[in-house]
């Protein structure tokens, strides 16, 4: 009995595990299209999304059938508990990352990317999914932890940024509407971030049984 | 065990109590009766005589509530009776004790009395005088008697009892004891029952095949690791659900972790390709990928391992492919450049031989078209020749006499052919040393030295001079060529080898050559197995030498 449950964890970690690299390649995608205009990484985005989409779905019901079947206590209830959570912030995360990859288009970034830091904005993002998911995937309450203080440093990169575009207005910038699409996209960046943030959250709650908030 | 004996041995005990104490009960009781009858005959026969002797008077003296004394006539009527009176009495000669004294003189006989607790043991006797006495006497039955005696017999059973009880224990914790006590890390050195003996032996056998196969299993294991440990190769195995169940230090190398600490896989790796290959050989499938960073590439060979039709895990091997794959990179490097150094010479003898064509050329510009044609056509040949000879070289499958060369000889060869070309420049070539053998190619060696002095020439400022040194000592031969040119700037040294590499790509147009030189001399080098070194300054000139080993090839 036990020994089967343990391997439906497994495979729910490894689901997990693979629904976190798709949110990872989910947003790569949609950096890629906003940097380089590569009409694939628009497509393959988008493509990630629905993956995303899907892989939630299909988590949901493992741990359905999990808490009803087993009905599982205390670390194993807290990660079932934690994975449900988990996976509606990626899925919000893959979300987002289509919206971005969508509002790209018409953004062009070429001349105000020399004033705008929205690509360092960027890097700090999937610098926080990566190791958002790393901490899941590793269990480490370290990298958890350096997640959360990371949220801080892109809330102050989006307060530049925002700052720049004012700037720019201004300054009568002609490009009005990449301006907008552009302060746009930093929000959903600050957005995966507070949701990479909470996934963070969620590892240190399966593992220490203790919630941010609480 | 211990247990079990202690029951058996009891329950024994208690049978062999119970029946001793009925025989016993049985023997005593038939011993009595046979008393109380001799009793009885001995009573009859002093009673009879006192009868005799006395008259019928003596026994109404006799007054014993227990023995009944009667006398009866031969034809059974009672006469007098101790207990009752004579004439209530009915006849009593169909009794059998009476009928067998009236035969026999005497008889007894047994009757249970009205109550059954008693019985009535009767005997009779023939007098002198006809009549028959006969002495009765009751006492009781086997049950009452034991009945009677069930206090003491009670308290000797339980003696009896208490000490089997306290003696069993003692017998099946002294059989249990050495069965405990039994070596079984060595069943064959215990001395105790021989009924165990074959049992003993059989353990013995069975540890001794235990411990082979363990050892067999962890020498195996030994062997497999030490195999995977020196393995160049990344080495992993995982089951179904993506566990791993074995690795090599390589395969941690190749992935770029320090240690696994988790059991599962995707915590290793989880990019995409690496989860799409996981799911296509867990799906059955072999499959390679190659994944390219920005140093090394690795090539994954994961291919899926079956039980029973069903796929149960993979194995998946990790090369490096690095070297393999800038090999790749090199040689389309070297055919774009071919193309590029064939296309250009081609592309100005087409345009002289177009000029030419439409006819209206002056017969002095035909000459000098000519004459470039003629050059570049050289260009071309040379530099084909130059191709040939390095995949020549390149392919190792072409194989070339080898001989004794001396390449002192063969130095003033060289120096003779390019004595004209020298000359042009007033470069003065000067071959030092004396004999020095080596075993080798002529042609390679030709091609060589020829190569070295040729650049020597070429890349030397007027007036300068080319010393061609040849020594050899302790079968080693030693060849410098040092010229006063213009020399290699330190950054470029190494790459001055590479195939159509020039430090001075204008100059090197007018100067000529193919940019093979060099290369050739690098694998001519290699080829015997000899040291290349460069020193080199700007301006002050270039040395290079070549160090044959003594027992070369």
């Amino acid at each position: 009995m036990r020994n089967r449950f343990d391997e439906q964890l497994l495979q729910l970690n490894n689901e997990l595990i693979r629904m976190g690299a798709l949110c990872e390649e989910a947003i790569a995608y949609a950096v890629k299209y906003l940097t380089d205009r590569d009409a694939e990484m628009r497509e393959n985005a988008i493509d990630a999304e629905k993956k995303i989409d899907r892989k939630e779905r299909e988590i949901e019901s493992h741990c359905m059938k999990l808490l009803m079947h087993q009905q599982p206590v205390a670390t194993d209830f807290r990660l079932i508990a934690s994975a449900l959570k988990m996976i509606s912030d990626m899925e919000r995360i893959g979300d987002q990352a289509e919206d971005i990859a969508e509002i790209s288009e018409y953004v062009h970034l070429s001349d105000l990317s020399s004033r705008v830091h929205i690509t360092d904005m960027a890097e700090a993002v999937i610098h926080m999914v990566n190791n958002s998911i790393d901490s899941f995937v590793k269990k480490d309450l370290d990298i958890a932890y350096s997640v959360i203080t990371m949220d801080d440093t892109v809330d102050e990169i989006f307060l530049k940024v925002k700052k720049e575009l004012i700037e720019a207005v201004q300054n009568g910038h002609d490009d009005a509407e990449s301006l907008i699409d552009i302060l746009m996209i930093a929000k959903y960046f600050e957005r995966i971030g507070d949701h990479a943030e909470n996934i963070a959250e969620w590892v240190i709650y399966s593992i220490t049984g203790k919630h941010k908030t609480t | 065990m211990h247990k079990k004996i202690f029951r058996s041995s009891v329950l024994i005990t208690l049978f062999i109590l119970i029946t001793s104490v009925a025989l016993i009960m049985g023997i005593l009781y038939d011993y009595f009766e046979s008393q109380l009858i001799n009793e009885l005959k001995r009573e009859a026969g002093y009673i009879s005589i006192a009868i005799e002797n006395e008259g019928l008077d003596y026994l109404s003296g006799i007054n014993d509530k227990n023995e009944r004394i009667t006398l009866i006539a031969p034809d059974g009527t009672v006469i007098a009776d101790t207990v009752a009176d004579a004439e209530s009495l009915e006849n009593h000669g169909s009794r059998e004790e009476v009928k067998l004294a009236i035969q026999n003189g005497s008889g007894t006989s047994l009757r249970y009395s009205n109550t059954l607790t008693e019985r009535i043991v009767y005997y009779a006797v023939k007098m002198e005088d006809g009549n028959i006495l006969r002495i009765s006497t009751r006492y009781h039955t086997v049950i009452i008697v034991l009945l009677g005696l069930i206090q003491p017999i009670a308290f000797v059973v339980l003696i009896a009892l208490l000490i089997s009880l306290w003696l069993c224990h003692r017998v099946s914790v002294k059989l249990i004891e050495p069965i405990n006590a039994l070596d079984l890390e060595h069943p064959e050195n215990n001395e105790i029952y021989d009924e165990l003996t074959p049992l003993l032996k059989k353990i013995a056998n069975q540890r001794k095949t235990i411990d082979k196969q363990l050892k067999d299993a962890i020498k195996m294991q030994e062997e497999f690791k030490l195999i995977t440990e020196n393995m160049n190769e990344g080495f992993l195995v995982i089951d179904k659900e993506m566990r791993i169940l074995t690795y090599n230090s390589s395969a941690m190398k190749f992935l770029d972790i320090s240690e696994i600490g988790s059991e599962n896989i995707l915590s290793v790796n989880r990019s995409k390709e690496f989860r799409k290959m996981l799911e296509r050989v867990l799906s059955g499938e072999r499959y390679e990928s190659e994944t390219e960073a920005e140093e090394s590439c690795c090539r994954f060979i994961a291919n899926p391992v079956f039980a029973e039709d069903q796929v149960i895990g993979a194995v998946i091997v990790i090369l490096d492919v690095t070297e393999s794959v800038n090999r790749e990179k090199l040689r389309r490097e070297f055919t774009s450049n071919v193309s590029h150094e064939l296309k250009t010479p081609l592309t100005s003898i087409s345009g002289f031989a177009e000029i030419m064509k439409n006819g209206d050329t002056p017969d002095e510009m035909v000459v000098d078209f000519s004459s470039a044609i003629y050059d570049e056509a050289q260009r071309l040949i040379s530099l084909v020749a130059d191709i040939m000879q390095i995949s020549e070289l390149d392919e190792k499958s072409v194989v070339y006499e080898k001989e004794t060369v001396d390449l002192y000889v063969l130095s003033l060869e060289i120096a003779e052919r390019l004595h004209s070309e020298a000359d042009k420049k007033n470069v003065k070539i000067n071959v030092i040393g004396d004999t020095a053998e080596v075993i080798g190619v002529r042609k390679i060696l030709d091609e060589m030295i020829y190569n070295l002095c040729d650049n020597a020439v070429k890349y030397n400022k007027n007036n300068g001079v080319v010393d061609i040194i040849v020594n050899s000592s302790d079968g080693k031969v030693k060849l410098i060529v040092r010229d006063t040119g213009i020399g290699i700037p330190l950054s470029q040294q190494d790459r001055v080898f590479e195939r159509f590499y020039r430090v001075d790509k204008a100059r090197s147009k007018a100067i000529g050559g193919t940019g093979l030189g060099l290369a050739i001399v690098k694998h001519g080098a290699m080829y015997h197995n000899a040291e290349i070194r460069l020193e080199s300054k700007e301006n002050e000139g270039t040395s290079v030498s070549i160090s044959f080993q003594g027992d070369a090839v």
